[in-house]
């Protein structure tokens, strides 16, 4: 069977000549990655719409685009963090444009004492020994189509490694995507590693410069030793005319933790893939997001969570409001291995539809292959109960004031699942600016 | 723990294929494999008209076009089917169509007798009529009779194509097209029989319909075609069983199913199938690829699935609904049971389209031994059905740790104002349970037998009185060895 017909991606030509000048691209480890990737690519090309796992995100509207490859964030005047970025008090800022990092505009502080941040550059230039192991790992080349795209081109990125027993910080990454007069394509490539017992919180933030097409392809591998604790709340916020394409790849630890939070407001087409591996016995992993969308837009949140051996939790609570011609997919995907006894593991998709046209997709799936275990899910799509509006109007409460409040209401239970106090007051901010923005 | 250990085991060792024994009687047999010219020459041992045979030769070419295109995407591991390694084509020796029971060969009489159907006792006592199909040709019909006076047309769809072209011309395909996949064409191309079923408008047809199928020549693939239309008004319930010898070659089935239901007019059919599973090292067995379709056409029209899916070495099968008219109504009830080394990859699609319209899937697998049993199953909304509902709910039993129990649902949903809600549990016999049981007197088996058909009984209690004894032992007899 033909996977695709998509493989004349529009990457290959515009990249060929940056091949040679791409870092790393004089070791032979880096390179013989890069080449597995640009193999699968040249064979495999982008996923088309008969492949299972992207039948409900088409990228044929993103081949059509001639993308340029992004090269340095100096090519692009971007002088200060734009506005809607949330403000996380405490928070150490680092300014990505367009996947590089920039100095600039990111706060500069030295890194505490078992902390390291560095760009994927700055490591493969000086510290090589330390990246082999990690990079490709989680994510190969051949598990993800995103992740080929991104290891094929990857030029930069963010590297960070909290030694044992780190006793945790919070980072606060901004994205911005920048295009200039040409849509530009970007393919930053993240490291996070949690020694055993560290604690980290990174906030995450993309966001775009208005009016700008570019490709944002960000590929994040992250493991999480025993008993550490990584929090990672993820925020979109591109553009209407970007496209966002994100992989996450996640290995858990013996009781290591991992928490995700996904809010999605903006982007023209938002893809995240979130894979854990849950390795060790007694992790826990909690995916829980929140889309809210308008016009033409297009979110597609899925999950994969492996359940490799037993007495691990997992929790994910997805909500979606869904509005104009939009279009919202939830896919989730957990999977119980043989042994993996104890297991205990819980999904809930429920998308809101606030308009006629919007269509929601929903494709919760579970692989069970052990006895001893807990698993549900749940999914539930439909417009607001007219009694509860009711209810409210015959309070008094005019019908748009009653409908903002049993929206807000409806989300309000996502962003109760983020542990952080912090992050759960700015990320209500921005679901109640972005009511604001839809009732204006 | 010991009592979980000796659950496994007991069920591990299950009892030998209760219906294994082979009858044996001369087959007029097609040489083996698959040809323009054996379709044609399958038609022409049918007699059929010339459009007949032009559309099995479509079909068939077609079929060739798909040559690599066999569904793949179902959670199904399988060895590739030599489809030139089959009979197409097998039918008792009979020179002229039975007229009575009298004409019928006593040694398939037998047969039925060692199945437990009282083929006589059925005719004289309980009012089901059963068009009997054995290796794909029909050879007993009873009842006739007395559905004929009412109106109803019950025959096999051979017949059909031959008295009644203008309802097989305007019905066959009109609901699962020849290309929709590559096991319908290959049916389309060749299959020799089934039933065909019309209920004149405004009739509750009085008695249930039943056809017992049968595969009994040697690696003869079995190739169904069954149709029925409720005109307007009307009701029809509609049973179907199976039961097949024991073998060591895989079997293959492929049948299809369409049903019609016009305005207000209402389906149900039931199913339950105990095909050959294969021996407990996973040997021999069924492949069961079965394409189920209803469309409700008419406004309030309702088409209800019922199965219980207890044999096949393979099940693949999707009984579905399209709901076009307005307020029709669409369920789903499943029980699916595999041990040993079975895999059953089943579930539904509803497509809503027409405005308040409703669907409800209620499916439970049970799955044992080292077998697979995956939900799967599709629910789209389209963007005119406003008020449309539907309900979900897939429970999955595991019996033993080396099993696998699977839910893969599609939920689609363009309708602000239509509500779809799913949820699915997996989980265990609980020891406690056990416990309660056991201590009570109760055998282990007796206990397992007891707590799954109370897992099942939502879907049980839906089938027919005639049906529903039966399914009941089988559901017993499948997690047997001892359990239930």
């Amino acid at each position: 069977m033909r996977l695709t017909s998509l493989l004349d991606h529009p990457f290959r030509d515009a990249y060929a000549a940056k091949f040679g000048a791409l870092p790393g691209a004089t070791q032979a480890w880096i390179d013989g990655l890069r080449q597995t990737a640009r193999g699968i690519l040249n064979t495999s090309g982008l996923p088309g719409p008969r492949v299972e796992a992207w039948k409900f995100t088409g990228l044929g509207d993103v081949v059509k685009i001639p993308f340029l490859p992004s090269s340095s964030a100096e090519d692009i005047d971007v002088r200060e963090i734009p506005l809607g970025v949330p403000h996380i008090p405490g928070a150490r800022r680092i300014v990505l444009v367009n996947g590089v990092l920039s100095a600039e505009l990111s706060d500069a502080v030295n890194d505490p004492p078992g902390l390291r941040i560095g760009t994927l550059k700055h490591y493969l230039a000086r510290e090589p020994q330390i990246l082999k192991p990690i990079l490709g790992g989680l994510a190969s080349s051949g598990s993800y189509p995103m992740a080929a795209l991104n290891t094929a081109y990857m030029s930069d990125g963010l590297v960070i490694l909290a030694d044992k027993n780190f006793p945790g910080s919070t980072l606060h990454i901004i994205s911005i995507g920048a295009a200039g007069a040409d849509p530009v394509a970007f393919h930053p490539r993240h490291i996070i590693t949690l020694a055993a017992g560290a604690q980290l919180n990174v906030i995450e933030t993309h966001i775009g410069l208005p009016g700008q097409s570019y490709l944002s392809n960000p590929l994040t591998e992250i493991s999480v030793g025993e008993n550490a604790t990584l929090k990672r709340y993820v925020m979109v916020a591109e553009d209407n005319d970007a496209f966002h394409l994100s992989t996450a790849a996640v290995a858990l630890a013996a009781h290591g933790t991992f928490e995700a939070f996904h809010l999605v407001v903006g982007g023209g087409k938002v893809r995240q893939e979130v894979a854990v591996a849950m390795n060790g016995a007694g992790a826990t992993c909690r995916i829980n997001g929140l889309y809210a969308l308008t016009g033409k837009q297009h979110h597609d949140l899925t999950t994969v969570i492996d359940h490799a051996v037993g007495h691990g939790t997992s929790s994910q609570l997805v909500k979606g409001v869904v509005d104009g011609q939009s279009h919202g997919v939830f896919q989730g995907r957990i999977h119980v291995a043989k042994d993996a006894q104890k297991t205990d593991a819980r999904q809930l998709h429920k998308a809101l539809f606030l308009s006629k046209g919007p269509e929601v997709d929903c494709k919760p799936e579970l692989e069970i292959f052990a006895d001893d275990v807990q698993c549900a899910h749940g999914a539930a799509t439909g417009e607001m109960d007219p009694n509860h509006l009711f209810y409210l109007m015959a309070r008094g409460i005019d019908a748009d004031t009653a409908r903002a409040m049993l929206v807000s209401g409806f989300l309000e239970d996502a962003i109760a699942t983020i542990s952080d106090e912090l992050v759960r007051a700015a990320f209500s901010d921005l679901v109640q600016s972005w009511l604001k923005r839809r009732a204006a | 723990m010991a009592a979980t250990a000796k659950t496994v085991e007991t069920v591990r060792d299950v009892e030998a294929y209760k219906y294994g024994f082979v009858t044996d009687i001369e087959s007029d047999l097609a040489p083996k494999g698959l040809s323009e010219e054996i379709v044609r020459f399958i038609s022409a041992k049918k007699n059929e008209p010339k459009w007949m045979l032009e559309w099995r030769l479509k079909a068939y070419r077609y079929w060739l076009t798909l040559a690599d295109e066999e569904p793949t995407w179902a959670k199904l591991h399988f060895p590739k089917i030599d489809y030139q390694d089959s009979y197409y084509y097998a039918a008792p020796k009979q020179k002229v169509g039975p007229k009575s029971l009298d004409e019928v060969d006593p040694q398939l009489l037998e047969t039925y007798k060692k199945l437990g159907i009282p083929l006589l006792e059925q005719q004289i006592l309980s009012g089901v009529a059963v068009d009997a199909v054995f290796d794909s040709v029909s050879v007993a019909t009873t009842y006739k009779k007395k559905l004929n006076e009412l109106g109803v047309i019950f025959c096999p769809i051979s017949e059909a194509v031959q008295k009644h072209p203008e309802l097989v011309q305007k019905y066959l395909c009109s609901v699962v097209p020849v290309g929709d996949n590559f096991y319908v064409a290959l049916n389309s191309a060749v299959f020799t029989d089934g039933s065909f079923v019309y209920i004149p408008k405004g009739l509750r047809c009085p008695m249930e319909l039943s056809t017992y199928f049968r595969i009994n020549e040697k690696n003869t693939g079995q190739f169904e075609r069954t149709l029925i239309i409720a005109d307007e008004g009307s009701y029809v319930s509609y049973l179907e069983g199976c039961t097949a010898p024991q073998r060591d070659e895989n079997q293959l089935h492929a049948a299809v199913v369409e049903l019609i239901a016009l305005d207000n007019a209402e389906i149900k059919y039931s199913t339950v199938q105990n095909w050959y599973p294969g021996d407990k090292d996973g040997k021999g067995g069924i492949y069961n690829f079965v394409t189920k379709r209803g469309a409700c056409r008419g406004k309030n029209s309702k088409i209800m699935w019922t199965q219980v899916e207890t044999g096949s070495a393979i099940t693949w099968k999707y009984p579905s609904c399209i709901l076009q008219g307005d307020g029709s109504v669409g369920e789903f009830y499943s029980v699916a049971i595999t041990n040993n080394h079975q895999q059953a990859d089943t579930g539904t699609k509803m497509i809503h389209i027409g405005k308040n319209t409703r669907s409800k899937i209620i499916s439970k697998g049970i799955s044992a031994g080292k077998s697979s049993n995956t939900y799967r199953g599709l629910v789209r909304i389209q963007g005119k059905a406003d008020g449309a509902r539907n309900y979900t709910k897939c429970d999955s039993l595991l019996i033993g740790s080396t099993c696998g129990a699977h839910t893969v649902p599609y939920i689609e949903n363009r309708s602000p104002t239509a509500q779809t809600e799913h949820e699915a549990t997996t989980s265990k016999i609980g020891e406690d349970q056990l416990f309660y049981c056991m201590q009570r007197g109760m055998t282990q088996e007796e206990a397992v037998s007891l707590i799954v058909n109370g897992f099942c009984k939502e879907v049980l209690q839906t089938l027919p009185m005639e049906f529903a004894v039966e399914a009941q032992k089988l559901v017993g007899v499948s997690l047997e060895g001892g359990v239930g």
